[in-house]
C-alpha cells in the first residue's frame, strides 16, 4: 500500500512543477494558462522530430540531431510558442479581465493539440530517456526514480528563484508592478510588453523542460500530456493560484494519493477522478466567505 | 414614444414564433428533397450540434463563463437515453417512450451541471474552467473504460415512432423528428433569453454586484445559466444517439469540447441563427476536408485561431453583424439623446416633507477596514416620504455607508432597521427584495439588454410594463426597445435610477446620480426628484457632490466626516454650521 502511494511521487512532482509555474502566471500575467503544459508537449515533440529526423510519416527531414541540441532546440520553441500567446495577450487584452486573457489560452490549447496531431501524428513518439533508472531503493522495497527527484528539484528551483527575484530585485518589483496595475507601471516607464512575454518565455521553457524529461517515463500521447494541466490546476487550486509553495506541496500529495487509488483495483476509476475531488474540496472549503467581482 | 411600443419592453413576441413555423415548413420540406442518407445524415448531424451550441451560448454568451464540458453532458444526456432503453423503463409512454428518455437525459445533465457547478459558482474568475476541463478529462477516461449501456448489452437504441434501424427511410424520419425538437428548444431558448433569468444571465456577466443589488441572487444566476446550458447539452446527447443509436466515447472527447467552446465564442452562439450556422461550420468543415483529403485536425487549428481573434477583439460574429445591421437602419434616425426637460411650472413640486414615522434606523454603525475606521458611530434616522442629502467631502464614508446599509459589508456593526425588517444578517439581494435599493456611482448597466428588458429585470416584476414606460418617459430616458450599447453613460445612469424607481422600493439610495449630466439637466433632474416620494412613495438618500442639487432636493441633510456624522437637521441649520462649512469648504474659503 505504502508502495504504491510512494510511486505517486514521481508523477506528485510532475504536478508540483505545473502548479508552480501555473501559479507563476496567474500572479504576474493574471492568466491561467490552459496551454502550459502544451506549449511544453509541443516543445518536447519538436525535439523528438529533430533527433529522428522526421516529423509525420511523409515529412521527412534529412538530418538527425544530437539528443542534446534537440532538446535544447525543443524548450525554446516551447519557450517562444508561449511568449507568442503571451504577446498577443499583452497586445490586445491588457486591461481584460483575467476569465477574458485567460479564455485566449483555451484557444490556443485546442489550436496546438491539433496541430500537433497534423505534424506529429496521433500515434504516441519513441521518446528517448534523458535521465532514467532508480536513484535509490529504501528498505520495504520502495524505490525512488531518478526522474522523481529531478522533477521535484526542478519544482523547488524555479520556486526558489521566482521568489528570490520577486521579493529581492528591482526586476521583481517592476514585474509584481504589472501584475497588479499594467497601466500604472506603463506610465512608469516600465516596458510592460516584454516584460509580460519575458515570464511567458521563461514558463513555457520550463514546461518543456519538464516534459522533455517526463515525456519517456509515462502515456506520451499529444492530448494525454497536454491534460497534465489539470491534476496540475488543481495542485495550483490548493494554493489558490496565489502560494507558490502550497502548489507545489499539493501537487506531490495529489500524485501520493492518485498512486494509493491506484494499488487498490477495485477503486481504479476513482484514480482519474482525483483531480476532480481536490478541487471541488477545495472550492467549497474557499467559500466561507463571499467574495465580490470588484472591491466597490 | 408611440403608444404602440409603450408596452413592448423588447422585440414582438409573435415574431420567434413566426420564425419558428416557417423554419419547421422550410426545414420539413428540406427532409422530402434531401438526395442520399449522407446529406441527411449531415443536416442531422449540424442541428443536434446547433443544440449543444445553444446551451453554451447560454452559459459563455450570455453569463459570460468558460465551460468546458459541454460534450460531457451531452455524453450524459446519450447514456441516460441508452440506460432507460436496454432496461427497458417507461414503455408505457409508447412511441414516445424516446421523446421522455431524451428529456429525462437532458434534467439527468442539468443536475450533473447544478452538482459541478455549485463549488465552483461563487467564487469567480476561472474556476468554472479548470473544474469542467478536469471533469471533462476524467469523463473521457471513465467512459473509455466503462463503455455506453448499448454496446454493452449489445444493443442498438430504437428510434421514435417505429422507425426502424438505419436506412434513407428511417433518417429521413428521424431528421424530420429532429428539427421538430430543435425548432422546439430554440423557441424555449428564445424565451428563457428574453425572461427575467435571460436578463439575470447578462447581467451577472458584466456586474455582479449590480446584479445582487437589483433583487437577484448571482449564484442563482449563474447556476441556472449553467444549468439550463447542461440541460441542452444533455438534450443534444440524446438527439445524437437516437442519430447514431449506440453512443462511444470517441463522439464526445474533451477536444470536442474545447473546438465547441472555442466555436461557440466565435459564432455568438446565444443567438439562434449563429449556433445553427456554429453547428454547420462544427459538422461542414470536417466534411470539407475529408472531400479534399486534408487532415481533419486542421478544422480545429481554424477554429482555435477565429477564438484567438474573436477573444482578444471581444467581439463575434453574430454581434458584429447585428450591431453593422443595426447602425445602419439607425443611421437613418437621430441618435438617442437624453430628453430631460424642465418640467411645466404648475407642475413643479415642493420639496417633501414627509410623514413623521421613521422608515429606516442606523445605529452605532461602524466599518473597519483593517485598523482603519471608515465609519464609526454613526447614528441616523431616515423620515418617511423625505428626501435626505449625504454630503462630505471625499473620503468622508459615503459610499462606505451605502455598502454598509446594502449589505456588502456583512463585518459592519450595529443594527441597521427598515420599518421592522433588521438588514444586518441579509444578502445583498434580500435587502433589495425587502425594499432598500441602491444605484451606483460607476456605470453597472449591462449593455447587452435593451433599456426596456433592464428595467423588468430589475424591477423585479413590480410594475407593469406601462408603468415602466411611464417611469422611463418621466426621466427623460430612451425608448425601451433602444438597446444600452447605443446609449451614453450618463444616461445610462438616469435609466438605472428610473428602473430601481421602477422597482418601487421603500428607500432609494442613490450614489450621485447626476455625475455626467449637464447643469440643465440637473435643475430637471431635480424637478422629478422632488417628485419621487409622492408620485412613487419612495423615500430617497441621495449622495451627491452638488450642493445646487442638494439644496434644491432635500428635505434634510446629513454630513459626514471621517467616518463620522458632522451634522445633521434641516438644510438652513446644517449648511449654516461652521463646522460643515470647515470641513466641506476648507477654513479659507469661509463665506
Amino acid at each position: 500500500m505504502l508502495t504504491t502511494a510512494l510511486s505517486g511521487i514521481g508523477p506528485g512532482g510532475y504536478y508540483a512543477v505545473i502548479a508552480v509555474l501555473l501559479v507563476l502566471m496567474a500572479q504576474l500575467t493574471r492568466v491561467v494558462n490552459f496551454s502550459q503544459v502544451a506549449f511544453g508537449m509541443f516543445g518536447a515533440y519538436i525535439s523528438v522530430a529533430l533527433m529522428s529526423g522526421q516529423f509525420q510519416q511523409s515529412i521527412k527531414i534529412g538530418i538527425k540531431l544530437p539528443q542534446v541540441v534537440a532538446v535544447v532546440i525543443g524548450i525554446l520553441v516551447a519557450g517562444l510558442i508561449s511568449a507568442l500567446v503571451g504577446w498577443i495577450i499583452a497586445q490586445w487584452l491588457p486591461e481584460a479581465t483575467g476569465t477574458a486573457r485567460s479564455a485566449v489560452t483555451v484557444a490556443t490549447l485546442l489550436s496546438l493539440i491539433s496541430i500537433a496531431y497534423i505534424l506529429f501524428g496521433s500515434r504516441p513518439q519513441p521518446f528517448k530517456p534523458i535521465i532514467f533508472g532508480p536513484l535509490m531503493e529504501l528498505p520495504g522495497g520502495i524505490v525512488i526514480t531518478k526522474i522523481s527527484v529531478f522533477s521535484i528539484s526542478l519544482a523547488v528551483v524555479v520556486a526558489i528563484i521566482a521568489k528570490i527575484v520577486l521579493s529581492k530585485t528591482m526586476l521583481g518589483v517592476r514585474l509584481r508592478a504589472i501584475a497588479d496595475r499594467q497601466t500604472a507601471a506603463e506610465l512608469l516607464g516600465v516596458n510592460v510588453k516584454l516584460m509580460n512575454v519575458a515570464v511567458w518565455f521563461f514558463t513555457g521553457a520550463v514546461s518543456g523542460l519538464l516534459i522533455v524529461f517526463i515525456a519517456p517515463t509515462q502515456s506520451s500521447d499529444i492530448f494525454t500530456l497536454s491534460m497534465l494541466v489539470v491534476p496540475g490546476a488543481a495542485a495550483a487550486l490548493i494554493g489558490a493560484f496565489k502560494n507558490i509553495w502550497a502548489g507545489l506541496i499539493g501537487g506531490i500529495l495529489l500524485g501520493v494519493v492518485q498512486g494509493f487509488f491506484a494499488g487498490l483495483p477495485d477503486l481504479i476509476y476513482i484514480r482519474d477522478w482525483i483531480p476532480i475531488i481536490v478541487i471541488i474540496v477545495f472550492l467549497l472549503w474557499n467559500q466561507r466567505k463571499e467574495v465580490w467581482d470588484v472591491a466597490r | 414614444m408611440s403608444l404602440a411600443n409603450r408596452v413592448r419592453l423588447q422585440g414582438s413576441p409573435w415574431k420567434p414564433v413566426l420564425v419558428a413555423v416557417a423554419t419547421l415548413i422550410v426545414g420539413l420540406a428540406l427532409t422530402a428533397i434531401l438526395p442520399d442518407q449522407k446529406w441527411i445524415n449531415i443536416v442531422t448531424s449540424v442541428l443536434v450540434a446547433s443544440v449543444s451550441l445553444m446551451g453554451l451560448g447560454v452559459v459563455t454568451g450570455s453569463a459570460g463563463m468558460i465551460a468546458l464540458c459541454q460534450l460531457t453532458f451531452a455524453a450524459v444526456g446519450a447514456w441516460v437515453v441508452e440506460w432507460l432503453f436496454v432496461n427497458e423503463q417507461l414503455t408505457f409512454f409508447g412511441d414516445f417512450a424516446f421523446v421522455v428518455y431524451i428529456l429525462i437525459g437532458g434534467l439527468v445533465a442539468a443536475v450533473g451541471g447544478i452538482l459541478v457547478g455549485l463549488p465552483a459558482l461563487r467564487l469567480r474568475g476561472v474556476n468554472l474552467a479548470v473544474l469542467t476541463l478536469g471533469i471533462a478529462a476524467a469523463v473521457d477516461l471513465t467512459l473509455l473504460k466503462t463503455g455506453f449501456p448499448a454496446f454493452v448489452a449489445g444493443m442498438r437504441v430504437e428510434r421514435p415512432f417505429n422507425l426502424g434501424p438505419s436506412s434513407v427511410a428511417s433518417d429521413r424520419g428521424y431528421l424530420a423528428f429532429v428539427i421538430v425538437a430543435v425548432v422546439l428548444i430554440s423557441l424555449m431558448v428564445v424565451f428563457l433569453q428574453r425572461s427575467r433569468w435571460g436578463a439575470s444571465w447578462k447581467s451577472v456577466a458584466f456586474s455582479e454586484r449590480s446584479t445582487a443589488s437589483s433583487g437577484t441572487n448571482v449564484r442563482t444566476a449563474k447556476l441556472s445559466a449553467f444549468a439550463v446550458s447542461a440541460f441542452l447539452g444533455g438534450l443534444a446527447g440524446g438527439l445524437f444517439d437516437g442519430q447514431i443509436m449506440q453512443g462511444n466515447a470517441y463522439s464526445f472527447t474533451t477536444i470536442n469540447s474545447l473546438g465547441m467552446y472555442v466555436l461557440s465564442v466565435v459564432a455568438g452562439s446565444y443567438l439562434i441563427d449563429m449556433a445553427i450556422f456554429g453547428g454547420i461550420l462544427f459538422i461542414l468543415i470536417p466534411e470539407i476536408l475529408k472531400v479534399f483529403k486534408i487532415d481533419l485536425q486542421w478544422g480545429n487549428v481554424v477554429f482555435g485561431i477565429l477564438g484567438i481573434q474573436a477573444l482578444t477583439t471581444n467581439s463575434n460574429l453574430g454581434q458584429d453583424i447585428r450591431n453593422a445591421i443595426y447602425k445602419r437602419k439607425m443611421s437613418k434616425v437621430p441618435p438617442v439623446e437624453l430628453n430631460l426637460a424642465p418640467v411645466e411650472e404648475k407642475k413643479v413640486v415642493e420639496v417633501p416633507q414627509g410623514t413623521g414615522r421613521t422608515i429606516l434606523k442606523v445605529r452605532d454603525l461602524g466599518v473597519a477596514f483593517g485598523a482603519v475606521k471608515a465609519l464609526q458611530n454613526v447614528n441616523l434616522d431616515i423620515e418617511e416620504g423625505t428626501i435626505v442629502g449625504l454630503i462630505g467631502p471625499n473620503g468622508a464614508g459615503k459610499s462606505t455607508f451605502v455598502d454598509a446599509l446594502t449589505g456588502f459589508l456583512p463585518h459592519h456593526t450595529g443594527v441597521l432597521t427598515l420599518e421592522d425588517i433588521e438588514l444586518d444578517k441579509l444578502s445583498p439581494s434580500r435587502i433589495a427584495r425587502v425594499g432598500l435599493r441602491r444605484t451606483y456611482q460607476q456605470d453597472r448597466v449591462p449593455d447587452t439588454l435593451t433599456v426596456g428588458a433592464y428595467v423588468y429585470f430589475v424591477s423585479r416584476g413590480k410594475a407593469t410594463p406601462e408603468e415602466i414606460a411611464d417611469t422611463l418617459e418621466f426621466f427623460g430616458c430612451p425608448d425601451p426597445t433602444v438597446p444600452l450599447r447605443s446609449v451614453d453613460v450618463g444616461t445610462r445612469r438616469l435609466i438605472e435610477v428610473a428602473a430601481n424607481v421602477a422597482a418601487k422600493p421603500k428607500v432609494l439610495l442613490l450614489d450621485e446620480p447626476a455625475a455626467g449630466l449637464s447643469h440643465d439637466e440637473h435643475i430637471a433632474f431635480g424637478e422629478r426628484l422632488r417628485s419621487l416620494p409622492s408620485k412613487y412613495g419612495v423615500t430617497v438618500i441621495i449622495i451627491e457632490h452638488d450642493l445646487d442639487l442638494v439644496r434644491s432636493v432635500c428635505t434634510s441633510i446629513t454630513v459626514l466626516n471621517f467616518g463620522e456624522v458632522l451634522a445633521s437637521g434641516s438644510q438652513e441649520d446644517v449648511l449654516s454650521n461652521p463646522e460643515v462649512l470647515k470641513a466641506y469648504m476648507g477654513e479659507t474659503e469661509l463665506l
